[in-house]
């Protein structure tokens, strides 16, 4: 894989351009494949450019928590495979894969896209959803590439019959049907512009990022990372984040 | 989800739980200088919050090949105390909530530490939460600021942090714990004193984006109000006298 | 006695200022580190962290002895280096040695020169942003403690202060202390010069190195740029350093 050299990529983009030729609010070309993993009960790998990340529903019969005895449980956890780029290591999770499960996590449960009270068996019992994100190539922007992975693999899932309080696997109870969808956009700043969907190279030289999640009328998920923004440029990016949400939330429906 | 978490009353007559205004912030305490080993230090008594904080370098870059010849590497560890919440005894050590936290905090001082003065050298910030009630993320960058002007790192500004939250369908300033806990969202914001610049930016729940900006306003107010809580700590320990009598 | 306090990012000259503890951001200059601003409207540093600085002459203790020079302790991150070619003495671990830095490069080594072993005592850290007051206008606070305590005491910028065995250590901690707690209050040499007589009465006459030169009000920072050069005055690096019963034998 040939990367760009730093400093030509900060000169190419502070300019105003970038090298691939996108626009500065341009993401690269989304594909998304459902049901890629015959063993869970839902799946997508999303790619966008050459990121690809591979969401993975699976169920479980679990212990609610204390504080919400009669709900299941979403718990969302995310992997940097080492063998996704250069820079990732194989070891515990580090801060970087936590933050991603993190954010993907608010931005799905803030919708209450998931009836989670319907998961709900008996006392002490009810389904768990896990939501396993594995970034299998990096090129960038693995964040809005997880939330769609995710947000597609939700959709995609079948929610198995339970019986003796055991699942039964294979079996379909009925479908998920996530009521809302998260949508997330990262941008980046470099210089004095705002670029969308950056590529790896472009991710070595950012200022400043942030990833807006939205869905058809709120935002539902913020996450800033490096550097510092002003309130105005805060404001326009949300309005860019819509725009752009719907645009994806088209692709997710088909 | 949605329909319990508004069962709870959590504004009546306009007034909050507590007794307080949608933009009231709860009562502050800020000490600087209270951890005598450490190169700098604060303290933060925030509503039913109690924050330590230490600042140590630069020193030494350990381990090694973490070093950069171009700055100093800013390391930040926030951790909550195993007792610090009155539900039960958590595990002790690094959650996954608090290795975000500490990333997030961490980018907040790497805009602000003049970092480049200082090569092959680290800083470290040590947060310690003690006591939690709902908003100890930004208690502790409030914290840290004070802790790393008294422990004389060079800065380009100061930064104060507050969460601004929407809950029984009102906008309000400083969550405590349960109006967290059963409100609709939570946004926690860090602005730089001078400029103003947003150093910390989280969301969760669903706010539009008029409501994102009415937050944005509603936090600058506080900000400006937690800065001067900041400064007074500052003035105090310089001035000495009132170390003394200070317990936490 | 009210004195504003500046926080770091706060604006303390329209345009340029070449001061040490700030920055200059569009054509301003602003305060990088918490500090004050004195009568004369001038922002003094409250705290700081010790930067090398060429000619800055520094108290350090040797930590590691290699063929080609000495490690040595300054209180920086990376320690004080000697060539050998800067010395013509020998020294051993653990000697305490007065010194000048020469250079510092860009990624923070510090070579040292000028070099002078300094006999049995004590070192203490003091705070460098308040290390001109340790000295005082005109080296006045130094030659009081000297007087009084009976000993010899040596300031380096790097805030390492070495005392010698032979002083009244007791006494010098606690008014080092003292002036630490109240670096940037006015009247320090008087109230410093009142907790000496107490403790030990009258000096007798003759004792007194100057008889004029700790009397009188001090402002805070009139020693700020002076107070390292005065030092020098009495630290002269010599040939031969100077021993007692008490130095340890040179190594041959």
């Amino acid at each position: 894989m040939s990367h760009i050299r730093r400093d030509v990529m900060k000169k190419t983009l502070v300019n105003g351009a970038r090298f691939d030729g996108r626009a500065m609010d341009e993401f690269r070309p989304i594909e998304i494949q459902r049901g890629a993993i015959t063993t869970a009960e839902g799946s997508a790998i999303a790619k966008i450019g050459d990121t690809k990340v591979l969401a993975a529903i699976k169920f479980d019969v679990v212990k609610p928590f204390n504080d919400r005895p009669e709900e299941g449980v979403l718990t969302t956890n995310a992997e940097l495979l080492p063998a996704a780029s250069p820079s990732f290591e194989p070891g515990p999770p580090n801060e970087y894969s936590i933050e991603l499960a993190r954010v993907v996590d608010r931005a799905i449960r803030s919708t209450e896209c998931i009836d989670t009270k319907s998961f709900f068996i008996e006392p002490e019992k009810a389904l768990g959803l896990y939501i396993d994100l594995y970034v299998l190539n990096h090129d960038g922007n693995f964040t809005d590439a997880a939330t769609l992975a995710a947000t597609a693999a939700l959709m995609d899932t079948k929610v198995p019959k339970v019986e003796n309080n055991k699942i039964v696997r294979g079996s379909v109870d009925r479908m998920l049907n996530p009521s809302r969808l998260a949508v997330s956009t990262t941008m980046i700043k470099v210089g004095d512009y705002w670029l969308l969907d950056p590529s790896r190279d472009e991710e070595k030289v950012l200022e400043s990022t942030i990833t807006i999640a939205t869905t058809d009328d709120k935002v539902c998920a913020v996450q800033k990372g490096k550097g510092a923004l002003t309130k105005t440029e805060f404001l326009d990016l949300i309005d860019i984040a819509f725009k752009r949400g719907k645009d994806i939330r088209g692709i997710l429906k088909g | 989800m949605s329909s319990e978490k508004t069962e709870v009353q959590l504004i009546i007559d306009g007034k909050r739980v507590d007794g307080r205004s949608p933009d009231d912030m709860r009562n502050i305490r800020v000490e600087a200088g209270v951890l005598g080993e450490a190169d700098g230090s604060s303290y933060v008594e925030w509503g039913g919050n109690k924050i330590t904080c230490g600042v140590y370098g630069p020193r030494e870059c350990i381990p090694k090949h973490d070093s950069s010849p171009y700055h100093s590497i800013v390391k930040c560890r926030y951790m909550m105390s195993p007792f610090a919440s009155s539900e039960e005894h958590s595990r002790s050590g690094p959650s996954r909530r608090s290795t975000e936290l500490s990333k997030v905090i961490r980018e907040v001082f790497e805009n602000l530490i003049i970092s480049e003065k200082f090569p092959n050298t680290q800083i470290d910030i040590y947060i310690d939460v003690l006591q939690a009630e709902g908003g100890t993320r930004t208690a502790s960058v409030t914290a840290a600021a004070v802790a790393l002007a008294n422990a004389g790192i060079p800065m380009k500004d100061m930064v104060s942090a507050v969460a601004v939250g929407k809950a029984g369908g009102v906008m309000l300033l400083d969550l405590g714990k349960f109006e967290d806990n059963f409100g609709q969202s939570d946004m926690p914001i860090a602005l730089s004193a001078r400029d103003k610049k947003i150093l910390l930016l989280q969301m969760d729940g669903m706010l539009t984006k008029e409501e994102i900006e009415k937050a944005l306003d509603m936090a600058e107010a506080g900000c400006v109000e937690l800065h001067q809580v900041q400064a007074d700590a500052l003035r105090r320990f310089y001035e000495g006298g009132e170390k003394e009598s200070f317990r936490f | 006695m009210d004195k504003r306090i500046i926080l770091p990012g706060e604006r303390i000259a329209e345009g340029r200022l070449n001061a040490p503890n700030t920055f200059v951001e569009g054509g301003q200059t602003y305060a990088a580190v918490v500090g004050m601003v004195d009568e004369e409207g001038r922002y003094l540093a409250l705290e700081n962290r010790y930067r090398p600085g060429i000619g800055d002459s520094v108290v350090g203790i040797v930590t590691d002895v290699r063929h080609v020079g000495y490690e040595v302790d300054i209180g920086t991150p990376q320690s004080g280096f000697i060539p050998t070619r800067n010395i013509r003495i020998n020294l051993q671990l653990g000697d305490f040695v007065l010194s000048r830095i020469k250079t510092v490069n860009e990624v923070g080594d510090v070579d040292l020169g000028e070099v002078r072993r300094l006999p049995a005592g004590k070192i203490i850290e003091f705070p460098s942003a308040k290390v001109p007051r340790l000295i005082g206008r005109k080296s006045s606070m130094l030659m009081l403690l000297r007087d009084y305590a009976g000993g010899d005491i040596m300031v380096g910028n790097n805030g390492y202060v070495w005392i010698s065995d032979k002083s009244d250590i007791p006494l010098l901690l606690k008014v080092i202390k003292l002036i630490d707690k109240k670096a940037h209050k006015s009247g320090l040499t008087d109230e410093v010069a009142a907790l000496l007589k107490a403790e030990k009465g009258e000096l007798p006459a003759g004792r007194r190195s100057t008889e004029e030169s700790y009397s009188g009000e001090e402002q805070p920072g009139e020693a700020e740029g002076e107070g390292p050069q005065q030092a020098r005055q009495n630290e002269e690096p010599q040939e031969n350093i100077y021993r007692d019963e008490e130095t340890k034998e040179e190594g041959v």
